[in-house]
């Protein structure tokens, strides 16, 4: 499916170009989802169970790959738009998110790798401490994608306010905000918590 | 950066493993698309499938019952953390209009809860908490509390949510990790009711649950009302548990209910069953994940007792066989007027979640949740 020469040219080409040239070839595209679908699978499992970030993924390349055209290729790296993607298309699993979140410290956590890996049981409030999963849900859900961008990936401030779409300012005066605001929701529990984690 | 975010990024949960169908599924669909072949496609949708695992009972603890049950009479001390008061200084006991201790059979005192009004539920619970690092799980053991929930009756209004810690519980062959002890005293949650754009078959308010239809066929059909997932028989027997725990229902829904599960492949009946109270009911239970799953009800009334986890599958739970992992009470149900004080309570974000779009310029509508990245930097 994909041509012999883009298969040839794709690993060797950085994620701008890939999005560039896949404007004439399409299909050279999936060397885009080879290079960053786990990344972006784990972030979604993360935060929203492996069943349903499946689904993310598949929604994710698609809507990355009918914007392409958008793409700013300025920039060699597509890892922050696709997260930034990631974060609108999760929005609307969100109904998802929020249960684990609200149950708070009522669920017990799943094991992974004790069963068939398709648990749709395996969701972050569960496998987060309860206090942090009941300091999660005191944010917003703007806040939430910020912290947990910045908490469960490796992007820069910068790539950050770039999957967001805001200034690189208004990242870090957000996180200001949220900062307080977990202090306040763990110290509320336990000011212990405050202490600096070995 | 040790402070709250370095929190969050030191318990990052693990991911599971992308499934290789799921990845030939999503680039095939990619290429498809590339190659003009437009499908229609739409994600699943599983309307109530959040449902799903909420309080999948599962798991954990330490040696058996016996433990289990010792372990339980030094909840009643001066345990863990008598921090930050307790939800019985807050307690609005004067607006208290009825009350029902669940424990011994409820001798027929049914509530009459109102629209307006708050059901309270209290309740002690154990389960399994985890911590996972760059290496894998890093601790477990069993985190124990004490919740007291306050839910509108109509779910027109928010509620609260008071939640203590209690002594934590060694999970077998793991050490009790210094974390464990961290969570001492109590804080106060904002719960949202009922949120405006959810369907209603997402309710859990009295209003809407007491008039489900009482009969076991038709409550049957609502515990499977969630499509989608690969276990729906898993999932109906969470929904039963979704659909009592912190909840009241009239008698007739309770019974029907009862039931329903009953008929749930897998679900099998046992009387005797002790819940972390130690008030004997008629246990409901599913095997799953090597975890036999236990709801237990009051035979005569049906009110909801408890929750049991025991292992029955040493390997696949990965805790001797036996060991109780999952503990739990409902201790007292009551309908009362209005909400206690509450200070400093956490607020629930909930309704947002679905409301509120991820950033102000990008537009997660369905047709294109594409953001320009144009004017980003």
């Amino acid at each position: 499916m994909v041509g012999a020469q883009a298969l040839l040219d794709g690993p060797t080409l950085d994620d701008s170009t890939v999005i560039t040239r896949s404007l004439d070839q399409p299909e050279l595209f999936a060397v885009l989802f080879d290079r960053h679908a786990d990344e972006i699978f784990r972030y979604a499992a993360r935060r929203l169970g492996g069943e349903i970030a499946e689904d993310v993924v598949a929604e994710v390349f698609l809507a990355a790959f009918r914007g392409r055209a958008r793409y700013d290729r300025s920039r060699p790296d597509a890892r922050p738009w696709l997260y930034g993607i990631a974060t609108n298309v999760a929005a609307r699993h969100r109904r998802a998110e929020r249960r684990r979140t609200r149950i708070m410290a009522r669920v017990p956590a799943e094991r992974p790798g004790s069963f068939d890996d398709r648990s749709v049981e395996r969701v972050t409030a569960e496998q987060l401490q309860p206090r942090l999963a009941g300091a999660l849900a005191a944010l917003s859900a703007r806040e939430r994608d910020l912290l947990l961008l910045v908490a469960w990936t490796d992007l820069s401030y910068e790539d950050v306010a770039q999957a967001l779409q805001v200034p690189i300012g208004t990242v870090r005066s957000r996180l200001h905000r949220v900062r307080a605001k977990l202090r306040r929701a763990l110290g509320g529990i336990d000011p212990l918590s405050m202490e600096p984690q070995a | 950066m040790s402070d709250e975010i370095q929190q969050f990024t030191d318990a990052r949960p693990s991911a599971p493993p992308y499934p290789e169908r799921a990845r030939r599924a999503a680039r095939d669909r990619l290429l498809d698309e590339a190659a003009g072949r437009r499908r229609s496609w739409r994600p699943r949708l599983r309307p109530g499938w959040q449902a799903v695992g909420a309080f999948a009972l599962t798991v954990t603890m330490v040696g058996g019952v016996a433990v289990a049950l010792s372990s339980w009479s030094q909840r009643s001390g001066p345990a863990a953390g008598a921090g930050a008061g307790t939800p019985g200084t807050a307690d609005p006991a004067s607006a208290a209009t009825e009350s029902v201790a669940v424990a011994p059979p409820v001798q027929g005192a049914e509530l009459n809860p109102r629209p307006g009004q708050y059901i309270a539920v209290e309740s002690e619970t154990m389960y399994t908490s985890e911590s996972f690092g760059a290496a894998g799980i890093t601790g477990r053991y069993l985190y124990r509390t004490h919740r007291k929930i306050w839910k509108s009756v109509d779910g027109n209004a928010a509620g609260l949510l008071w939640i203590e810690g209690r002594a934590p519980k060694k999970f077998p062959g793991w050490p009790l990790p210094a974390e464990a002890e961290n969570w001492k005293g109590g804080g106060w949650n904002e719960i949202a009711g009922h949120c405006p754009s959810w369907p209603d078959d997402t309710r859990t308010d009295y209003a809407y649950l007491s008039k489900l239809p009482a009969d076991p066929a038709a409550m049957r059909a609502y515990l499977y009302r969630t499509r989608g997932g690969d276990n729906p028989d898993q999932q109906a027997f969470t929904t039963l548990g979704d659909t009592f725990l912190e909840n009241y229902l009239p008698r007739a829904q309770r019974q029907a209910l009862f039931e329903a599960a009953k008929t749930i492949p897998g679900v099998e009946e046992k009387a005797g069953v002790k819940d972390s109270a130690g008030r004997e009911g008629v246990a409901l239970g599913r095997v799953s994940r090597g975890i036999l799953e236990q709801r237990i009800f009051d035979p005569e009334t049906f009110m909801f007792l408890g929750e049991r986890g025991t292992v029955v599958d040493a390997k696949i739970a990965e805790a001797p066989a036996g060991s109780v992992l999952a503990l739990t009470a409902q201790l007292k149900v009551s309908v009362v007027d209005a909400l206690p004080e509450a200070k400093d309570a956490s607020k629930d974000g909930s309704c947002e979640m679905t409301a509120e779009p991820a950033s102000p310029s990008a537009d997660p509508s369905p047709a294109d949740p594409t953001p320009t990245t144009s004017g980003a930097s």
